[in-house]
């Protein structure tokens, strides 16, 4: 194609060949690496003067490094008299910005990344929190020591991310902060590991007294908020120079509201749609579950589209107040309530007042092929608590269908002991090593044919809103 | 009715604790409640502990780590933005190292000029005001459109040569012909002599054949540079000195990178001694490197934060140096 440049960034290089290969195009040469003290370095080798550019990056792995990537590759290809430069963003970052905790210290991903025998799938949702000493072991450092940690900068990546944290600890005005996510990071090892409960509950009342819980007033009457990045995103994009931005079903179809560039969101969905028809046996019959309730309008498309039915997980976290006294037996309790079947289980909230956490299953599943439909997994504990839910309450084969599949922390190891029996995702970000560690119990969908697709359209410029249907 | 106050808010990011509580010290002032974090999937966000509404805000992140230096910027951008969306008055970015500084001009096809993306990403982000030090190339103050103040560590170098050596044998020597400009106002104010080492560079950090221009036998040389970085240079500009008769060689940095085995050539080079600043984080390179020695900056960023917050003069500091 005349005037077409495909570059690519280091999240995905795979995915950038097989779009070049469907272009039939060649990608163009950048050399990415690495300055001595850390910066990014960019040389594009090819011209872009007067061309059509797009670049390709994955908001996956080193997720601020490849958008520091991205963003300067942009700007290099502005300075060097590009015509139009597109981001084509598979997995936009940032766009799972977690909503405004209202009852613990963060929604979105929990930090445990050690590996563990066993997993409980408890029904009850977590409090995924910041990072906690609860998979490190930091010891106690004493006072300004960061520089040490800080500065070294090198080591295996898992390491860096406790750096940054153990840097918070030393900080004293952030006490507060860091006691409440210990404080979540025991109410964690509290439900997941039983034979603990009674030790830890013993030191949630200890911490009881100290601790100020991140959802109510502290002393100055300020309510504890977690920023949330999405127009953050959307400006450096626009800042850096892109002139158009492709990406695939993003979390929040509001974030094309963000960019004052135009923004076309693919979706993944006729490729699952598609799946679902192809490969499950039977897929009439089959019940589709959305596990959560955002995901319900999601969930619902795919089920009209296929013609079946529908169920829906609901999980809710509700302040129960006058319990004061110790919790009781954390697990679920399997109640029948008129809605469907729910699962409760209880924790112990510091400030006296009982925490419970239901989570509740809409529609029947008996005897049923399931396929749990969501758009992104991160840490899977959604996901996986919904799968045995749905197990709990006998259905035959749970199928879990995800567009991006990021696994971070130990997801893949959830998801191998979990009630999964076979989780389909594509390859937005890449999963490689994933299929690896999973093997028969991943499936993966190439979704490089639609972004290749739309690219050619682009270029041309050609309606893409028929990849919104029919795929590719 | 009465203006609202409008307090000092410090903040820091996770980049260098150390140097943020050594201002918060001088500052009187604590530092506010506000945390950078990482979600396990590697996305940066930030806690707000506290109101910043119509405060004066000033956040510290120096732009440093080998495998992390893009993790810190975002997370400075990060916590600018929650800043801006809970309607802190103004937002000072205090960088003592400046990311990126040293990619500032197109000096190939395609190029990027990464400081100038920097710029504008910080603006985009919500920066009202810049601190920085010894930028490498000042007019990257020209790439924002909001006020850059350009501190110099050179009175607090000024004032280290003063205190630690003799004068008469002295020779201030700049290790490339760039520098020549900043080791000549040195050399001016402590009236000594200075010399200059010419040297031809094929690509970036790598150094081939450097000369000397000037007279440097028996006497003490100080290397001042604006940073260190492989160390390649200041290593080779020793010999060099050495060779030519030189009592000893002192190098003078603003900023220690460090990177990659630098220390280990500093321990092995002829150097008798590396002063850098504490613009980023440097314990453990203090315990690794018997010769390095660090000059504290916090006093004249502590400064520059009242001096900006309360109207007064910066330009003072350009020439005295705080105590």
């Amino acid at each position: 194609m005349r005037n077409l440049v495909v570059l690519g960034g280091t999240s995905h290089p795979d995915l950038t060949k097989s779009i070049c290969r469907i272009l039939t195009t060649e990608e163009s040469d950048v050399n990415i690496g690495r300055f001595s003290n850390g910066e990014t370095s960019i040389e594009i080798q090819g011209s872009v003067r007067d061309k059509d550019v797009f670049i390709i990056q994955s908001g996956s792995g080193h997720i601020n490094d490849n958008f520091v990537q991205l963003l300067i590759m942009i700007a290099a290809c502005k300075t060097a008299s590009a015509r139009r430069v597109t981001a084509v963003l598979p997995l936009f970052p940032y766009s799972r910005q977690p909503d405004v905790p209202h009852a613990a210290v963060a929604t979105g991903a929990p930090s445990i990344t050690t590996k563990k025998d066993t997993y409980t799938y408890e029904s009850a949702p977590s409090t995924p929190r910041p990072w906690t000493k609860s998979g490190f072991d930091f010891g106690t450092p004493p006072p300004f020591n960061l520089g040490v940690n800080s500065s070294s900068g090198i080591g295996a990546a898992g390491h860096i991310l406790p750096k940054s944290f153990r840097a918070k600890q030393d900080k004293p005005v952030e006490r507060s902060g860091e006691r409440a996510a210990e404080r979540a990071s025991e109410r964690i090892s509290e439900r997941s590991t039983e034979r603990n409960s009674e030790r830890s509950t013993e030191r949630l009342v200890e911490k009881s007294e100290k601790s100020c819980d991140l959802a109510k007033p502290n002393d100055s009457g300020y309510k504890k908020w977690i920023s949330q990045n999405g127009t953050l995103i959307a400006n450096l994009l626009m800042t850096a120079g892109a002139d158009r931005c492709v990406t695939m079903d993003l979390h929040d179809p509001q974030f094309q509201g963000f960019f004052n560039i135009p923004v076309d969101n693919l979706y993944s969905k006729p490729l699952l749609k598609h799946y679902i028809i192809d490969y499950i046996p039977n897929y009439q019959q089959c019940v589709i579950v959305s596990p959560d309730s955002g995901g319900a309008k999601r969930a619902t498309s795919i089920a009209d589209a296929i013609g079946c039915q529908f169920a829906l997980i609901h999980k809710e976290r509700r302040a129960k107040a006058n319990s004061s006294g110790p919790p009781s037996a954390p697990g679920p309790l399997g109640t029948r309530s008129a809605g469907g079947f729910s699962s409760t289980s209880s924790v112990n909230n510091p400030n006296g007042h009982q925490l419970v956490a239901t989570t509740m299953l809409v529609g029947d599943v008996r005897d049923r092929v399931c396929v749990l439909v969501d758009d992104l997994v991160d840490t899977s504990y959604t996901i996986t608590r919904a799968a045995k839910l749905l197990k709990d309450q006998g259905a035959l084969y749970v199928y879990a269908l995800v567009t991006h599949g990021v696994f971070s922390g130990d997801a893949i190891n959830r998801i191998a002991k979990s009630s999964i029996d076979k989780l389909i995702t594509t390859n937005s970000t890449p999963q490689k090593t994933h299929s690896e560690m999973l093997g028969d119990k991943l499936v993966v969908i190439d979704v490089s044919r639609v972004l290749a697709e739309a690219i050619r359209r682009i270029h041309n410029g050609e309606s893409v809103s028929m990849l919104f249907d029919h795929g590719w | 009715m009465p203006a609202s106050q409008n307090n000092i808010k410090l903040l820091t990011g996770n980049s260098h604790v150390e140097l943020s509580h050594l201002i918060s010290e001088k500052l009187n002032i604590g530092l506010a409640n506000v945390t950078a974090f990482q979600y396990t999937n590697r996305e940066t966000a930030v806690i707000v502990g506290e109101s910043v509404r119509d405060e004066d805000v000033y956040v510290i992140q120096t732009g440093c780590g080998e495998q992390n230096i893009n993790d810190y910027l975002m997370e400075m951008m990060v916590i600018m933005n929650a800043l801006r969306t809970s309607s802190a008055r103004r937002i000072t970015a205090v960088i003592p190292n400046f990311p990126y500084a040293r990619q500032d001009k197109k000096d190939r096809s395609r190029a990027p000029i990464t400081a100038k993306l920097i710029a504008n990403l910080l603006q985009t982000a919500g920066c009202n005001h810049v601190i920085t030090m010894d930028l490498h190339a000042s007019q990257i103050q020209g790439f924002f459109r909001v006020p850059v103040d350009n501190l110099y560590a050179e009175p607090l170098v000024l004032r280290y040569i003063k205190e630690k050596y003799n004068k008469d044998d002295l020779v201030i020597v700049s290790p490339d012909a760039g520098g020549a400009k900043r080791v000549a106002s040195i050399a001016d104010k402590l009236d000594v002599r200075f010399a200059l080492i010419h040297k031809e560079r094929q690509r970036a950090n790598e150094v081939s054949r450097m000369v000397l221009v000037g007279d440097v036998k028996d006497n003490v040389c100080i290397l001042i540079d604006d940073m260190a970085d492989t160390c390649g240079t200041l290593c080779k500009a020793a010999d060099i000195l050495m060779d030519n008769g030189a009592q000893k060689v002192i190098a003078i940095v603003t900023h220690g990178i460090f990177s990659s085995n630098a220390i280990e050539k500093l321990n092995l080079s002829r150097l008798d001694k590396i002063v850098c600043t504490n613009s980023m984080p440097l314990a453990d390179k203090l315990q690794k490197c018997p010769k390095l020695e660090i000059i504290d900056i916090s006093p004249i960023l502590a400064e520059a934060i009242r001096r900006l917050h309360h109207g007064e003069s910066v330009s003072y500091l350009f020439n005295n140096a705080p105590s």
